[in-house]
Protein backbone atom coordinates (compact mmCIF):
# COMPACT_ATOMS: atom_id res chain seq x y z
CA UNK A 1 0.00 0.00 0.00
CA UNK A 2 3.24 2.45 0.75
CA UNK A 3 4.74 0.97 -1.57
CA UNK A 4 1.96 1.70 -4.36
CA UNK A 5 1.28 5.68 -2.73
CA UNK A 6 5.14 5.82 -3.43
CA UNK A 7 5.06 4.87 -7.01
CA UNK A 8 1.83 6.93 -7.43
CA UNK A 9 3.49 10.30 -6.37
CA UNK A 10 6.83 9.51 -8.61
CA UNK A 11 4.35 9.00 -11.61
CA UNK A 12 2.58 12.33 -10.82
CA UNK A 13 6.08 14.13 -10.28
CA UNK A 14 6.91 12.76 -13.99
CA UNK A 15 3.72 14.19 -15.47
CA UNK A 16 4.12 17.36 -13.65
CA UNK A 17 8.03 17.50 -15.50
CA UNK A 18 6.61 16.10 -18.47
CA UNK A 19 3.86 18.76 -18.98
CA UNK A 20 4.96 21.54 -17.40
CA UNK A 21 8.83 21.87 -17.83
CA UNK A 22 8.90 23.23 -21.07
CA UNK A 23 6.87 26.30 -19.67
CA UNK A 24 9.26 26.82 -17.24
CA UNK A 25 11.91 26.67 -18.97
CA UNK A 26 10.80 29.07 -21.59
CA UNK A 27 9.50 31.36 -18.85
CA UNK A 28 13.06 31.00 -16.71
CA UNK A 29 14.36 32.41 -20.27
CA UNK A 30 12.01 35.11 -20.63
CA UNK A 31 12.95 36.38 -17.43
CA UNK A 32 16.69 36.16 -17.48
CA UNK A 33 16.47 38.21 -20.72
CA UNK A 34 14.23 40.43 -18.84
CA UNK A 35 17.25 40.53 -16.43
CA UNK A 36 19.62 41.16 -19.25
CA UNK A 37 17.78 44.14 -19.88
CA UNK A 38 17.61 45.63 -16.09
CA UNK A 39 21.54 44.95 -16.11
CA UNK A 40 21.90 46.95 -19.64
CA UNK A 41 19.95 49.91 -18.11
CA UNK A 42 22.37 49.82 -15.26
CA UNK A 43 24.92 49.18 -16.36
CA UNK A 44 24.54 51.63 -19.01
CA UNK A 45 27.16 54.12 -17.59
CA UNK A 46 30.08 51.77 -17.70
CA UNK A 47 29.62 51.00 -21.08
CA UNK A 48 29.61 54.93 -22.32
CA UNK A 49 25.76 55.33 -21.98
CA UNK A 50 24.91 58.33 -19.85
CA UNK A 51 21.96 57.30 -17.45
CA UNK A 52 20.14 60.62 -16.49
CA UNK A 53 18.49 58.15 -13.59
CA UNK A 54 21.18 56.96 -12.07
CA UNK A 55 21.59 59.31 -9.06
CA UNK A 56 17.73 58.49 -8.19
CA UNK A 57 18.27 55.01 -8.68
CA UNK A 58 21.38 54.30 -6.31
CA UNK A 59 18.52 52.22 -3.93
CA UNK A 60 19.18 49.45 -6.34
CA UNK A 61 22.60 49.40 -6.34
CA UNK A 62 22.72 46.08 -3.57
CA UNK A 63 20.20 44.60 -5.33
CA UNK A 64 22.21 45.26 -8.50
CA UNK A 65 25.44 43.81 -6.68
CA UNK A 66 23.43 40.46 -6.03
CA UNK A 67 22.09 40.24 -9.16
CA UNK A 68 25.53 41.07 -11.26
CA UNK A 69 26.99 38.46 -9.36
CA UNK A 70 24.46 35.71 -10.56
CA UNK A 71 25.07 37.37 -14.48
CA UNK A 72 28.34 37.05 -14.32
CA UNK A 73 28.38 33.43 -13.09
CA UNK A 74 25.23 32.40 -15.43
CA UNK A 75 27.76 33.95 -18.31
CA UNK A 76 30.48 31.67 -17.25
CA UNK A 77 32.36 33.94 -15.82
CA UNK A 78 34.18 32.92 -12.23
CA UNK A 79 34.93 36.82 -11.20
CA UNK A 80 33.29 39.91 -11.77
CA UNK A 81 34.70 41.20 -14.69
CA UNK A 82 34.34 44.70 -14.08
CA UNK A 83 36.46 46.43 -12.22
CA UNK A 84 34.20 48.77 -11.26
CA UNK A 85 31.79 46.61 -9.63
CA UNK A 86 33.44 44.03 -7.39
CA UNK A 87 30.98 41.65 -6.01
CA UNK A 88 33.34 38.55 -5.61
CA UNK B 1 1.67 94.40 -20.53
CA UNK B 2 3.41 90.51 -19.23
CA UNK B 3 1.05 91.69 -16.42
CA UNK B 4 -0.28 87.77 -16.49
CA UNK B 5 3.23 86.99 -14.96
CA UNK B 6 1.98 87.56 -11.77
CA UNK B 7 -1.08 85.26 -11.80
CA UNK B 8 0.96 82.28 -12.37
CA UNK B 9 1.73 80.00 -9.65
CA UNK B 10 5.33 79.36 -11.40
CA UNK B 11 7.91 81.87 -13.07
CA UNK B 12 10.95 81.13 -14.09
CA UNK B 13 13.56 83.29 -15.41
CA UNK B 14 16.27 82.41 -18.39
CA UNK B 15 18.52 83.92 -20.32
CA UNK B 16 22.04 84.30 -21.11
CA UNK B 17 24.70 84.52 -18.37
CA UNK B 18 24.61 88.07 -17.11
CA UNK B 19 21.62 89.87 -19.28
CA UNK B 20 19.59 90.62 -15.99
CA UNK B 21 17.80 87.43 -15.18
CA UNK B 22 18.60 87.69 -11.75
CA UNK B 23 17.77 91.33 -11.43
CA UNK B 24 14.27 91.09 -13.87
CA UNK B 25 13.18 87.80 -11.46
CA UNK B 26 13.89 89.73 -8.04
CA UNK B 27 11.92 92.87 -9.36
CA UNK B 28 8.86 90.77 -10.21
CA UNK B 29 9.09 89.39 -7.02
CA UNK B 30 9.24 92.57 -5.43
CA UNK B 31 6.35 93.51 -7.24
CA UNK B 32 4.40 89.93 -6.29
CA UNK B 33 5.12 90.70 -2.80
CA UNK B 34 3.66 94.43 -3.12
CA UNK B 35 1.06 92.81 -4.52
CA UNK B 36 0.15 90.94 -1.22
CA UNK B 37 1.08 87.83 -2.91
CA UNK B 38 3.28 85.52 -0.94
CA UNK B 39 6.76 85.06 -3.12
CA UNK B 40 9.65 82.82 -2.92
CA UNK B 41 12.20 83.57 -5.27
CA UNK B 42 14.88 80.54 -5.87
CA UNK B 43 18.00 81.34 -7.16
CA UNK B 44 19.67 77.54 -9.13
CA UNK B 45 22.67 79.57 -10.22
CA UNK B 46 25.34 77.75 -8.68
CA UNK B 47 27.19 81.48 -8.43
CA UNK B 48 24.11 82.92 -6.04
CA UNK B 49 23.44 86.66 -6.11
CA UNK B 50 20.52 86.70 -4.65
CA UNK B 51 22.47 87.96 -1.16
CA UNK B 52 24.77 90.22 -2.51
CA UNK B 53 21.79 91.58 -4.54
CA UNK B 54 19.33 91.59 -1.10
CA UNK B 55 22.72 92.78 0.99
CA UNK B 56 21.66 89.94 3.70
CA UNK B 57 23.00 86.15 3.84
CA UNK B 58 20.45 83.65 2.00
CA UNK B 59 21.68 80.38 1.84
CA UNK B 60 19.79 76.91 1.44
CA UNK B 61 16.76 78.19 3.59
CA UNK B 62 13.83 80.29 2.99
CA UNK B 63 14.40 83.44 4.54
CA UNK B 64 12.37 86.21 4.97
CA UNK B 65 12.97 89.32 3.23
CA UNK B 66 9.66 91.30 3.72
CA UNK B 67 6.67 90.50 4.73
CA UNK B 68 5.32 88.45 2.05
CA UNK B 69 9.28 88.08 0.07
CA UNK B 70 10.99 84.72 1.08
CA UNK B 71 14.31 83.47 -0.65
CA UNK B 72 15.98 80.98 -1.31
CA UNK B 73 19.56 79.56 -2.82
CA UNK B 74 19.85 75.83 -3.55
CA UNK B 75 23.21 74.19 -2.78
CA UNK B 76 23.52 71.29 -4.65
CA UNK B 77 26.83 70.56 -2.88
CA UNK B 78 24.92 70.35 0.41
CA UNK B 79 21.92 68.85 -1.39
CA UNK B 80 24.04 65.65 -2.55
CA UNK B 81 25.48 64.96 0.46
CA UNK B 82 22.24 64.96 1.93
CA UNK B 83 21.14 62.33 -0.51
CA UNK B 84 23.88 60.06 -0.50
CA UNK B 85 23.72 59.92 3.32
CA UNK B 86 20.30 58.81 3.20
CA UNK B 87 20.72 56.33 0.28
CA UNK B 88 24.09 54.93 2.57
CA UNK B 89 21.87 54.48 5.90
CA UNK B 90 19.00 52.95 3.99
CA UNK B 91 20.95 50.77 2.87
CA UNK B 92 22.58 49.64 5.51
CA UNK B 93 19.29 48.17 6.50
CA UNK B 94 18.59 46.46 3.28
CA UNK B 95 22.14 44.61 2.62
CA UNK B 96 24.11 42.25 4.53
CA UNK B 97 26.60 43.78 6.68
CA UNK B 98 29.68 42.40 4.54
CA UNK B 99 28.52 44.42 1.16
CA UNK B 100 28.96 47.88 3.12
CA UNK B 101 31.86 48.64 2.46
CA UNK B 102 31.36 47.94 -1.85
CA UNK B 103 28.33 49.79 -1.08
CA UNK B 104 29.86 52.92 0.30
CA UNK B 105 32.74 52.66 -2.65
CA UNK B 106 30.17 52.82 -5.14
CA UNK B 107 28.03 55.82 -3.65
CA UNK B 108 31.51 57.66 -3.22
CA UNK B 109 32.11 57.37 -6.47
CA UNK B 110 28.54 58.01 -7.73
CA UNK B 111 29.13 61.76 -5.49
CA UNK B 112 31.91 62.87 -7.96
CA UNK B 113 29.81 61.30 -11.02
CA UNK B 114 28.86 63.67 -13.92
CA UNK B 115 25.79 65.04 -13.78
CA UNK B 116 25.23 64.25 -10.02
CA UNK B 117 25.41 68.07 -9.16
CA UNK B 118 22.78 68.87 -11.68
CA UNK B 119 20.54 66.07 -10.12
CA UNK B 120 20.65 67.20 -7.22
CA UNK B 121 19.19 70.59 -8.00
CA UNK B 122 16.79 69.44 -10.57
CA UNK B 123 15.50 66.91 -7.59
CA UNK B 124 15.47 70.08 -4.82
CA UNK B 125 13.26 72.39 -7.80
CA UNK B 126 11.11 69.70 -8.72
CA UNK B 127 10.36 69.98 -4.25
CA UNK B 128 10.09 73.38 -4.23
CA UNK B 129 8.13 73.46 -7.02
CA UNK B 130 5.69 71.60 -5.36
CA UNK B 131 5.47 74.78 -2.48
CA UNK B 132 3.72 76.99 -4.98
CA UNK B 133 0.08 77.00 -4.85
CA UNK B 134 0.69 75.79 -1.43
CA UNK B 135 3.11 78.14 1.26
CA UNK B 136 3.31 80.46 -0.98
CA UNK B 137 1.20 82.34 -3.68
CA UNK B 138 3.95 82.24 -6.17
CA UNK B 139 7.41 80.92 -6.87
CA UNK B 140 9.91 82.15 -9.14
CA UNK B 141 12.72 80.97 -10.01
CA UNK B 142 16.10 82.68 -10.95
CA UNK B 143 17.44 80.25 -13.13
CA UNK B 144 21.09 79.04 -14.86
CA UNK B 145 22.24 80.17 -18.01
CA UNK B 146 20.14 78.70 -20.90
CA UNK B 147 21.73 75.54 -21.73
CA UNK B 148 21.67 74.42 -18.07
CA UNK B 149 17.96 75.51 -17.86
CA UNK B 150 17.12 73.73 -21.29
CA UNK B 151 19.18 70.69 -19.81
CA UNK B 152 17.27 70.99 -16.53
CA UNK B 153 13.51 70.78 -18.16
CA UNK B 154 14.51 67.99 -20.00
CA UNK B 155 15.39 66.05 -17.53
CA UNK B 156 12.69 65.01 -15.91
CA UNK B 157 11.33 63.85 -18.86
CA UNK B 158 14.50 61.62 -19.68
CA UNK B 159 14.29 60.31 -16.05
CA UNK B 160 10.44 59.21 -16.11
CA UNK B 161 11.32 57.33 -18.79
CA UNK B 162 14.82 55.75 -17.28
CA UNK B 163 12.54 55.05 -14.36
CA UNK B 164 9.34 53.78 -15.99
CA UNK B 165 11.97 51.24 -17.72
CA UNK B 166 13.27 50.19 -14.51
CA UNK B 167 10.62 49.72 -12.68
CA UNK B 168 8.60 48.19 -14.90
CA UNK B 169 10.99 45.34 -15.58
CA UNK B 170 10.95 44.43 -12.00
CA UNK B 171 7.69 44.48 -12.05
CA UNK B 172 7.43 42.03 -15.14
CA UNK B 173 10.49 40.56 -13.55
CA UNK B 174 8.84 39.58 -10.06
CA UNK B 175 5.57 38.34 -11.85
CA UNK B 176 7.60 35.99 -13.69
CA UNK B 177 9.89 34.76 -10.81
CA UNK B 178 6.15 33.90 -9.15
CA UNK B 179 5.03 32.02 -12.62
CA UNK B 180 7.64 30.00 -12.11
CA UNK B 181 6.98 29.48 -8.23
CA UNK B 182 3.90 28.48 -9.23
CA UNK B 183 4.86 25.90 -12.06
CA UNK B 184 6.64 23.99 -9.04
CA UNK B 185 10.43 23.99 -7.91
CA UNK B 186 11.24 27.60 -7.30
CA UNK B 187 14.62 26.81 -8.73
CA UNK B 188 15.16 25.59 -12.54
CA UNK B 189 18.78 24.98 -13.46
CA UNK B 190 20.59 28.10 -14.91
CA UNK B 191 17.60 30.27 -12.75
CA UNK B 192 20.20 31.92 -10.37
CA UNK B 193 17.92 35.07 -9.64
CA UNK B 194 16.12 32.56 -7.47
CA UNK B 195 18.68 33.51 -4.79
CA UNK B 196 16.73 36.85 -4.16
CA UNK B 197 13.28 35.86 -5.01
CA UNK B 198 12.61 34.34 -1.55
CA UNK B 199 8.83 33.99 -0.83
CA UNK B 200 10.38 37.39 1.66
CA UNK B 201 10.89 39.76 -0.99
CA UNK B 202 7.55 39.70 -2.05
CA UNK B 203 6.09 40.07 1.60
CA UNK B 204 4.54 42.94 2.96
CA UNK B 205 7.11 45.31 3.61
CA UNK B 206 10.25 43.42 2.06
CA UNK B 207 13.21 44.87 0.53
CA UNK B 208 11.95 44.67 -2.98
CA UNK B 209 8.23 46.51 -2.23
CA UNK B 210 10.34 48.89 0.28
CA UNK B 211 12.95 50.17 -2.45
CA UNK B 212 9.37 49.57 -5.32
CA UNK B 213 7.97 52.10 -3.05
CA UNK B 214 10.49 54.55 -2.58
CA UNK B 215 11.55 55.04 -6.42
CA UNK B 216 7.75 55.36 -7.13
CA UNK B 217 7.44 58.46 -4.61
CA UNK B 218 10.28 59.64 -6.23
CA UNK B 219 9.39 59.40 -9.49
CA UNK B 220 5.85 60.82 -9.17
CA UNK B 221 7.68 64.12 -7.40
CA UNK B 222 9.55 64.76 -10.96
CA UNK B 223 6.80 63.10 -13.19
CA UNK B 224 4.48 66.31 -11.06
CA UNK B 225 7.18 68.75 -11.30
CA UNK B 226 6.86 68.14 -15.22
CA UNK B 227 3.24 68.66 -15.29
CA UNK B 228 3.36 72.07 -13.48
CA UNK B 229 5.61 73.07 -15.48
CA UNK B 230 3.95 72.28 -18.74
CA UNK B 231 0.50 73.69 -17.75
CA UNK B 232 0.47 77.26 -19.22
CA UNK B 233 -2.37 78.08 -16.62
CA UNK B 234 0.34 77.31 -13.63
CA UNK B 235 4.11 77.90 -15.25
CA UNK B 236 5.24 80.83 -17.14
CA UNK B 237 8.33 81.32 -18.84
CA UNK B 238 10.38 84.87 -18.98
CA UNK B 239 13.05 85.22 -21.40
CA UNK B 240 15.59 87.35 -20.89
CA UNK B 241 17.95 89.03 -23.09
CA UNK B 242 20.24 92.32 -24.21
CA UNK B 243 19.95 93.76 -27.74
CA UNK B 244 23.50 91.80 -28.93
CA UNK B 245 24.57 89.21 -31.48
CA UNK B 246 25.01 86.60 -28.69
CA UNK B 247 21.79 87.40 -26.53
CA UNK B 248 19.94 87.07 -29.31
CA UNK B 249 21.15 83.73 -31.27
CA UNK B 250 20.86 82.21 -27.35
CA UNK B 251 17.78 83.00 -27.23
CA UNK B 252 16.44 81.76 -30.14
CA UNK B 253 17.60 78.57 -29.52
CA UNK B 254 16.33 78.45 -26.03
CA UNK B 255 13.10 79.33 -27.47
CA UNK B 256 12.95 76.97 -29.71
CA UNK B 257 13.59 74.36 -27.28
CA UNK B 258 11.48 75.23 -24.94
CA UNK B 259 8.64 75.65 -27.71
CA UNK B 260 10.23 71.50 -28.67
CA UNK B 261 9.75 70.48 -24.85
CA UNK B 262 5.95 72.27 -24.53
CA UNK B 263 7.07 74.51 -22.18
CA UNK B 264 4.87 77.55 -22.04
CA UNK B 265 7.13 80.90 -22.92
CA UNK B 266 5.42 83.60 -21.94
CA UNK B 267 7.24 87.31 -23.14
CA UNK B 268 10.76 88.88 -23.41
CA UNK B 269 12.48 91.14 -21.29
CA UNK B 270 14.82 92.91 -23.61
CA UNK B 271 16.81 94.34 -20.98
CA UNK B 272 19.68 97.15 -21.33
CA UNK B 273 17.98 98.94 -23.92
CA UNK B 274 20.04 102.42 -24.43
CA UNK B 275 17.49 105.12 -23.58
CA UNK B 276 17.07 107.40 -26.47
CA UNK B 277 17.69 110.81 -24.70
CA UNK B 278 21.39 109.32 -23.61
CA UNK B 279 23.63 111.23 -25.52
CA UNK B 280 27.17 111.53 -26.91
CA UNK B 281 29.00 110.32 -30.03
CA UNK B 282 30.15 106.94 -28.02
CA UNK B 283 26.31 106.04 -27.23
CA UNK B 284 25.45 107.58 -31.07
CA UNK B 285 27.51 104.68 -32.41
CA UNK B 286 26.24 101.97 -29.94
CA UNK B 287 22.90 102.82 -30.40
CA UNK B 288 23.44 102.27 -34.29
CA UNK B 289 25.14 98.86 -33.05
CA UNK B 290 21.61 97.76 -31.03
CA UNK B 291 19.27 98.99 -33.43
CA UNK B 292 19.55 95.99 -36.11
CA UNK B 293 19.54 93.31 -32.98
CA UNK B 294 16.29 95.29 -31.36
CA UNK B 295 14.75 94.95 -35.09
CA UNK B 296 15.21 91.48 -35.23
CA UNK B 297 13.94 90.71 -31.64
CA UNK B 298 10.74 92.53 -33.15
CA UNK B 299 10.61 90.56 -36.03
CA UNK B 300 11.14 86.92 -34.91
CA UNK B 301 9.60 86.91 -31.70
CA UNK B 302 6.40 89.31 -33.03
CA UNK B 303 3.95 86.29 -31.58
CA UNK B 304 5.39 87.04 -27.82
CA UNK B 305 4.73 89.70 -25.56
CA UNK B 306 7.88 91.92 -25.11
CA UNK B 307 9.10 94.91 -22.39
CA UNK B 308 12.37 96.99 -23.20
CA UNK B 309 13.91 97.84 -20.11
CA UNK B 310 16.50 101.09 -20.29
CA UNK B 311 20.11 100.43 -19.66
CA UNK B 312 20.47 102.56 -16.45
CA UNK B 313 23.06 104.69 -15.17
CA UNK B 314 24.12 102.54 -12.38
CA UNK B 315 23.88 99.05 -11.38
CA UNK B 316 20.67 98.22 -9.86
CA UNK B 317 20.98 97.02 -6.40
CA UNK B 318 17.98 99.14 -4.10
CA UNK B 319 15.15 98.11 -3.66
CA UNK B 320 12.68 100.90 -4.72
CA UNK B 321 14.78 101.01 -8.37
CA UNK B 322 13.88 97.35 -8.51
CA UNK B 323 10.49 97.49 -7.53
CA UNK B 324 10.15 100.16 -10.03
CA UNK B 325 11.79 97.91 -12.87
CA UNK B 326 9.10 94.72 -11.60
CA UNK B 327 6.61 97.53 -11.87
CA UNK B 328 7.59 98.33 -15.63
CA UNK B 329 7.73 94.69 -16.66
CA UNK B 330 4.74 93.94 -15.48
CA UNK B 331 3.32 96.72 -17.26
CA UNK B 332 2.38 100.08 -14.94
CA UNK B 333 5.01 102.98 -14.70
CA UNK B 334 7.98 103.13 -17.02
CA UNK B 335 11.31 103.01 -16.04
CA UNK B 336 13.49 106.20 -16.33
N1 LIG C 1 18.84 97.59 -17.15
C1 LIG C 1 20.01 97.60 -16.50
N2 LIG C 1 20.69 98.73 -16.34
C2 LIG C 1 21.85 98.76 -15.68
N3 LIG C 1 22.42 97.68 -15.11
C3 LIG C 1 21.79 96.52 -15.21
C4 LIG C 1 20.54 96.39 -15.90
N4 LIG C 1 20.14 95.11 -15.81
C5 LIG C 1 21.09 94.46 -15.13
N5 LIG C 1 22.08 95.29 -14.74
C6 LIG C 1 23.30 94.94 -13.99
O1 LIG C 1 24.01 93.96 -14.72
C7 LIG C 1 24.61 93.03 -13.86
C8 LIG C 1 24.18 91.60 -14.24
O2 LIG C 1 22.78 91.45 -14.01
P1 LIG C 1 22.16 90.14 -13.40
O3 LIG C 1 20.71 90.39 -13.16
O4 LIG C 1 22.96 89.71 -12.21
O5 LIG C 1 22.39 89.13 -14.60
P2 LIG C 1 22.20 87.53 -14.66
O6 LIG C 1 21.46 87.13 -13.45
O7 LIG C 1 21.45 87.29 -15.92
O8 LIG C 1 23.58 86.96 -14.72
C9 LIG C 1 24.21 93.42 -12.46
O9 LIG C 1 25.26 94.16 -11.89
C10 LIG C 1 22.99 94.30 -12.66
O10 LIG C 1 22.88 95.30 -11.65
MG1 LIG D 1 22.10 85.75 -11.93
Amino acid sequence: MAQKEGRLARLKALLEEFYVSPYRGAIARARREEDDLFMLFVFSELMGVPNPAAYYTLELQPLLLERFHDWHRRQGLEHSPLDGFRCC
Amino acid sequence: MLNELLTRRLLFVGGKGGVGKTTTAAALALVAAERDRRCLLVSTDPAHSLADLFGRPIGHRETALTASLWALEIDPDRQADEHLETVKARMRRLVHPRSFAEIDRQLDLARHAPGTMEAALLERVAEVMALAGDQYDQVIFDTAPTGHTVRLLSLPEVMAAWMDGLLGHRERSARLGSALRNLGGGRVKGDDLSLLESAADHAEGSRDQQLNELLQMRRRKFVRARELLLDANVSAFLLVLNPDRLAVLETIKAHEILTRFSVPVTGLVVNRVLPPDADGAFLDARRRQEAPYLEQIDQIFSRLPRVRVPLLPDEINDMETLRRLGRNIVGDDPVR
